[in-house]
């Protein structure tokens, strides 16, 4: 793969240096639908099977790491936002954990509680978002309309919280924003109990599908190693069999105190490691997320919202790393403070990056059509990639 | 962790001179090694499990740039930072020789290819035995590195004028400023200032 | 150039039985489907909303569109000093000491005078930080949402100005 750039074979006709080659040279994107924001990936095709595939992006950058340098440590918070914005307040959370363990601040249990709530709440959206355009992809439209319906209550209930839809600023450094009361908390409870059913039901309608497993099964794998080599995390790794989550491996907030499993791909319709598997990864997570609400609803004691966080915050020096566990994979945040106001660097492993990566071992060999069906499986969020 | 690991790299690759930052009061230690020797650490420590290379990043100080590895054992559920320091080499422009120069260890990890293409983009480093180290989120004629903490901007980028004065408030920000001139006691005003103004923070922490 | 060869799934060989099972589950799984989906016709409650001629309320604390009350502000700057893309510009004079004193609504007394309090909207990112730290609660985000322009220029929005000082009836809350 690592000659991309190099012409296959140069042959001089006369004095005129022509390329061999009967490859065909496609753009896709970056305004195609089926790349999921602005991905361009540049494809070579021999007639309808793809010889390599270049991903190429940075449409979306804005240097946010740079920005990061001149904001206080509550500004950063917003723009963690805008990195992932169908996971936002996973985002933030990540965010607010890394700075709180180095101030050593103390999290009032209830903040926790709502973050969980949040958070799971937030994977569901996520997910939901995934499973709707993956089906698109597939040219299954139905789902599209009913997830988006389930979304919007999801995100009506963080708009309450929050003020926003999509971009919260919810979770703070100490604690959340707004208190959630008991209103809300029954309709979360209503949610569960009503969107179990349904899930079950779109699982039905486009996972059992005959024409969605011929089109997922056995498209797209990725094999253990080749994961673990590319650094692949989040449902991408747990699809390909390993059983490997943050939230279990290395518990975070008061996930050790839950009861859930950890989905892991078999193999079910094809191969470990292909479409499907991703995409069962991603459906069973959603009930492993409700599992985990219902244990939140019952569990959530009140107290403060807002633990003890001086006006202005001075992280001492030194650094450090911090993953956590986000919809699309792992998210790390690796902080360098001086002991000033603002971060001295900030980077974020971003774990879509990570995966838009893996296109060039995918892509070749596969149907174009079947290209499609791989981009969408690994599920990317363009803004986190080029942040 | 940190001091078994690097008595074992000292033992397994000669002249790697691993040492072991510990923290003062809070968060990670970590190893810097020599970065000459970077390859062969990469590989001593993928043979001791680290099998998963989660991110490179690299930070700018005044006098060097540090390179970090962030390295990840899935088996055994542990993280390493490992270190190296470069010279900052020049900056400046698009020129890939004046760089600080590294060895690529895309030949042990597959992850470490966008990995430090990212860094070249971002921050300016050379990655020496790297399959194609072009540029990834920046466009293939930009110029200069814009992590780097002396990065200006560049005024103009093919014929687009950067951060034109009409999209950036500049009236508006110095509407403060020139009351201050008009009222003659500039004490008597108090104004907004721009976060990345250095004279008007200075203004503001003697005001404090 | 080595050459690609299409990735070819391997898959048990297809007996004449296996054809047949195919088939049958093909058209069982579509059924299922094509059940849920005519279900779901009337089983679903409309949501669409016919805006313009219906229009949503947003939750009471939704960030939308910010107002600044200029009458109730300290000029505390703090708003701009939190505000992380810079958007809000502020320049207060002193209060000659001679001038009568004036109190904003909680009774904080004002003592410098705003001269310039400006928002660009269109840079505005709706965070919502410059609101939470207000002292006196005059800088709040309201529940309006209907305010596209055609220029850039008048997505700043001059809160001293009376067309603007005007909305105060018309956009902000209780």
């Amino acid at each position: 793969m690592s000659s991309h750039h190099e012409p296959e074979d140069k042959i001089l006709l006369g004095d005129q240096e022509i390329i061999k080659s009967d490859l065909l040279t496609l753009n896709m994107g970056p305004q195609h639908p089926a790349t999921h924001g602005v991905l361009r990936v540049e494809i070579k095709t021999d007639s309808e099977i793809v010889v390599d595939a270049i991903p190429h992006i940075g449409y979306l950058h804005r240097c946010f790491e740079k920005h990061v340098e001149h904001l206080d440590y509550r500004g950063v918070i917003p723009y963690v936002d805008r990195m992932d914005y169908l996971g936002a307040m996973s985002m933030e959370w990540g965010y607010a954990l890394t700075i709180e363990k180095m101030l050593g601040t103390e999290v009032p249990k209830r903040a926790e509680y709502i973050r969980i709530l949040v958070a799971e709440l937030q994977r569901i959206a996520s997910h939901l978002v995934y499973f709707g355009t993956y089906g698109i992809d597939m040219g299954a439209f139905t789902t599209f309309l009913y997830c988006f319906q389930d979304r919007e209550e999801i995100l009506r209930l963080f708009e309450e919280l929050s003020g926003a839809r999509m971009l919260y600023n919810y979770v703070w450094i100490g604690g959340v924003w707004n208190d959630i009361n008991d209103d809300q908390l029954n309709r979360v409870k209503n949610f569960c109990d009503r969107f179990e059913g349904e899930l079950k039901k779109y699982h039905q309608l486009v996972g059992e599908n005959k024409i969605f497993i011929e089109r997922t099964a056995h498209v797209g794998v990725l094999t253990k190693e080749q994961c673990f080599d590319y650094g692949a995390t989040g449902p991408v790794l747990r699809g390909s069999g390993v059983n490997w989550d943050l939230r279990k491996n290395r518990p975070y907030g008061m996930y050790e105190k839950f009861d859930f499993d950890v989905i892991v791909g078999k193999g079910e319709k094809g191969t470990v490691g292909d479409c499907w598997d991703r995409y069962y990864v991603r459906i069973y997570e959603m009930f492993e997320s409700i599992k985990i609400i219902r244990q939140v609803l019952e569990g959530i004691e009140e107290g403060p919202v807002m633990g003890k966080v001086s006006k202005i915050i001075k992280v001492p020096a030194g650094e450090i790393y911090m993953r956590t566990e986000c919809p699309r994979g792992e998210l790390g945040y690796h902080l360098i403070s001086d002991g000033g106001k603002t971060p001295y660097r900030l980077k974020v492993k971003s774990s879509c990056f990570t995966h838009v990566s893996m296109l060039p071992i995918l892509a070749p060999g596969q149907m174009v059509a079947d290209l499609v069906a791989t981009i969408g499986s690994i599920d990317i969020v363009l803004g986190e990639i080029d942040r | 962790m940190h001091n078994e690991l690097s008595s074992k790299l000292a033992s397994l690759v000669s002249g790697s001179n691993p040492v072991v930052n510990t923290p003062a009061t809070v968060g990670d230690s970590s190893i810097t090694v020599e970065a000459a020797t970077i390859l062969e650490v990469c590989k001593a420590l993928k043979s001791e499990g680290f099998n998963v290379c989660q991110c490179i990043t690299a930070t700018d100080y005044a006098d060097r740039i540090e390179l970090t590895y962030i390295l990840a054992d899935f088996t055994k559920n542990l993280e390493i930072l490992v270190k190296a320091n470069l010279g900052r080499g020049d900056g400046n422009g698009n020129n890939k020789e004046t760089l600080p120069k590294i060895n690529s260890v895309v030949s042990v990890w597959n992850a470490a290819n966008f990995l430090e293409r990212e860094c070249y983009d971002m921050m300016g480093i050379n990655f020496v035995g790297h399959p194609d180290l072009r540029r990834i989120l920046t466009p293939d004629d930009w110029q200069g590195y814009p992590l780097r903490r002396d990065y200006i901007v560049q005024e103009k980028y093919l014929d687009m004028v950067v951060n034109p004065a009409h999209k950036i408030n500049s009236a508006d920000h110095m509407f403060g400023k020139n009351l201050k001139v008009e009222i003659g006691d500039p004490k008597k005003v108090s104004a907004s200032w721009k976060s990345n103004d250095a004279d008007e923070i200075e203004d503001a922490k003697d005001g404090e | 150039m080595e050459t690609i060869h299409l990735k070819k799934a391997i898959q048990p060989e297809l007996t004449i039985a296996q054809w047949f099972k195919n088939v049958y589950y093909a058209v069982k799984s579509t059924a299922v489907g094509m059940g849920i989906t005519f279900k779901y016709v009337w089983a679903r409650p409309v949501v669409t909303i016919e805006y313009p001629e219906v229009r949503e309320e947003l939750p009471a604390n939704s960030r939308s569109r910010l107002y600044n009350d200029a009458e109730n502000c300290i000029s505390c700057l703090q708003c701009a000093v939190s505000c992380p893309v810079d958007c809000i510009y502020i320049a207060a004079v002193k209060r000659p000491t001679d001038a009568p004193k004036i109190k904003t609504k909680d009774g904080t007394p004002i003592r410098l005078d705003l001269k310039q309090y400006t928002i660009d909207t269109a840079l505005c990112m709706y965070c919502g930080l410059c609101t939470t730290v207000c002292p006196t609660e005059c800088l709040t985000h309201t529940t309006d949402y209907e305010y596209a322009s055609y220029t850039l220029a008048s997505m700043k929005y001059d809160y001293l100005a009376p067309d603007i000082r005007a909305w105060r009836t018309r956009i902000v809350k209780s």
